[in-house]
């Protein structure tokens, strides 16, 4: 609860507001130095790592809210700031093609030339010497690349129409019995079936045992064949671990829970609209551990738009003197 | 090993018309449990945990042991009045149920009875030793689909009756429901729920 003795009630919603204003500032403003970032080293190989710490954002979250405010990856931003680059380039310097192509990324400038080409209708030489020749504008967010100038703003992906129903909740401690899957999440049965044959004949799926999933990359990321996944079922202190089966806790604390009602497929889009949207929004931080989603329905029986899937994101504490 | 769906092979057991229709539904096994109580009481909420722990209990139990896998089917409800009158007329504390899941006749009494023992000892789920296997007939049925609230259900009820007065059939006094939707997630306006009317 709040206290609210002493403050009036107009002032206190000013400094909340003041407070939302800062944050989503804070948000935009720590984006604004990752692209800056990104701009000043397109020639050298750009970690993920590296992009979260130089806006301070949690590793384990930093590509979500990336995507999710700038509508496309790292990577592909990446990609078209470089081909952006040698557009420029073709145009203002007297670099050969085959040194654009090799500052763009690519082995040859063949593969350059077709991928250029695509993109623009013309190949390099001939957009080279067509005056009127403008390389295409396809970022949502009007991120360019730019020279010798910096990135002050830019307007994040907003779906003006979406209303996404977040809670905040208070979870408590869960101790899960689990199995580890690596590989694509459509293969992650296995794991459950190995977890639920294994916990049934002990009596554990009984009571209110919940279907936990945890995953702790980020597809659009890493390779589908190293994702890794944890299946898990809540189990109680008294759970005598199988030498097959693995046990851990899902640290509890303040996560900001939204239902996704439909097919697995599209829970990646629940997921960036969450983060890039809601959370860049909103008052909170995210925290520096994985997102879980509790299954409230039996994927084998129900049709898969009727499924129901609460995602958790992880908050940080007390944050910006709230409980 | 093919994974057995009773749902989907006996799809003409579960039609979903928009205005009744007769049809027959013939013998078929259900794991179940029995019961006095309003819909959402306390009784009948334990009794729905205790036939799902059971099913998923049984059924990965089984596939452990490589007795083969099959899809767990729709909930089932059977509600009659324990009294002439109609079920409308009374309280619903005092309706009188039998929750049912469709569950392929493989399955053994050894396998109810291990599995109610492996999570009576875990103590989280009372009266798991209640769910018990059941051949049952529904027979010559009217059935309908019903969206909307559970509370609205008699309208829907009101028209299958009026179907069956009118094809010289009498309705028992009991109606069954199965489950299409799930009551936690979806608006009570859009819930899908399968009437079924037995009659004679």
């Amino acid at each position: 609860m709040l206290v609210l003795w002493g403050i009036p009630q107009v002032i206190y919603l000013r400094i909340l507001i003041f407070m939302r204003t800062r944050t989503q500032q804070s948000y935009l403003s720590r984006m604004v130095n990752v692209l800056n970032y990104i701009q000043e080293n397109l020639d050298n190989d750009l970690c993920l790592d590296e992009l979260a710490k130089q806006a301070c954002f949690s590793r384990y979250h930093f590509h979500r809210i990336f995507s999710g405010m700038l509508g496309e990856s790292v990577k592909e931003l990446v990609r078209r700031l470089r081909l952006e680059r040698a557009a420029s380039q073709l145009k203002t310097s007297g670099m050969s093609i085959l040194q654009i192509s090799l500052a763009a990324g690519y082995e040859s400038d063949m593969a350059f030339s077709r991928v250029f080409k695509a993109k623009t209708g013309l190949l390099p030489s001939v957009f080279r010497n067509t005056l009127k020749a403008n390389y295409p504008c396809s970022s949502t967010a009007s991120i360019r690349y730019i020279t010798n100038e910096r990135i002050s703003s830019f307007e994040p992906l907003i779906e003006e129409e979406l209303t996404m129903n977040v809670m905040i909740k208070q979870v408590d401690d869960i101790v899960v019995a689990f199995v580890r899957h690596t590989g694509p999440y459509q293969t992650c049965g296995q794991a459950w079936d190995l977890l639920c044959s294994t916990l049934a004949p002990e009596g554990l799926l009984g009571g209110d045992a919940k279907m936990i999933g945890v995953s702790y990359d980020d597809p659009d990321v890493v390779d589908a064949k190293e994702l890794r996944y944890d299946a898990c079922i809540s189990v109680d202190d008294s759970f005598i671990q199988p030498d097959n089966i693995g046990i851990q806790t899902i640290v509890g604390g303040r996560y900001a829970m939204i239902s996704h009602i439909g097919s697995y497929d599209k829970l990646s889009t629940t997921y960036r609209q969450l983060f890039g949207q809601w959370l860049s929004q909103s008052d909170h931080e995210v925290a520096d551990k994985p997102c879980f989603e509790i299954y409230l329905n039996d994927p084998e029986s129900t049709e898969p738009e009727d499924l129901v899937t609460d995602i958790y994101m992880p908050l940080k504490e007390n944050n910006h003197g709230k409980n | 090993m093919e994974k057995i769906d009773l749902y989907k092979l006996h799809k003409a057991d579960y039609i979903q018309p928009k205005e009744p229709v007769l049809i027959k539904i013939p013998t078929a096994h259900y794991l179940k449990i029995d019961g006095t109580g309003a819909p959402g009481s306390t009784t009948f909420d334990a009794a729905v945990m205790a036939l799902y722990a059971m099913a998923y209990t049984i059924k990965m139990t089984r596939k452990k042991h490589g007795k083969g896998d099959y899809v767990i089917c729709k909930l089932e409800a059977r509600y009659w009045s324990p009294t002439e009158q109609c079920l409308s007329e009374i309280d619903k504390s005092q309706w009188q149920w039998q929750l049912m899941i469709r569950t392929p006749s493989i399955v053994a009494v050894s396998d109810l009875t291990q599995a109610a023992d492996a999570l009576a000892a875990k103590g989280k789920t009372p009266s798991v030793h209640q769910v018990k296997m059941n051949e049952f007939e529904f027979s010559n049925c009217v059935q309908m689909l019903h969206v909307g609230a559970y509370e609205d259900e008699h309208y829907t009820i009101k028209k299958m009756l009026d179907f069956a007065n009118k094809k010289n059939l009498t309705a028992k006094r009991e109606h069954c429901e199965v489950y299409i939707s799930d009551p936690r997630r979806v608006p009570a306006e859009r819930l899908k729920t399968i009437l079924r009317m037995p009659v004679s």
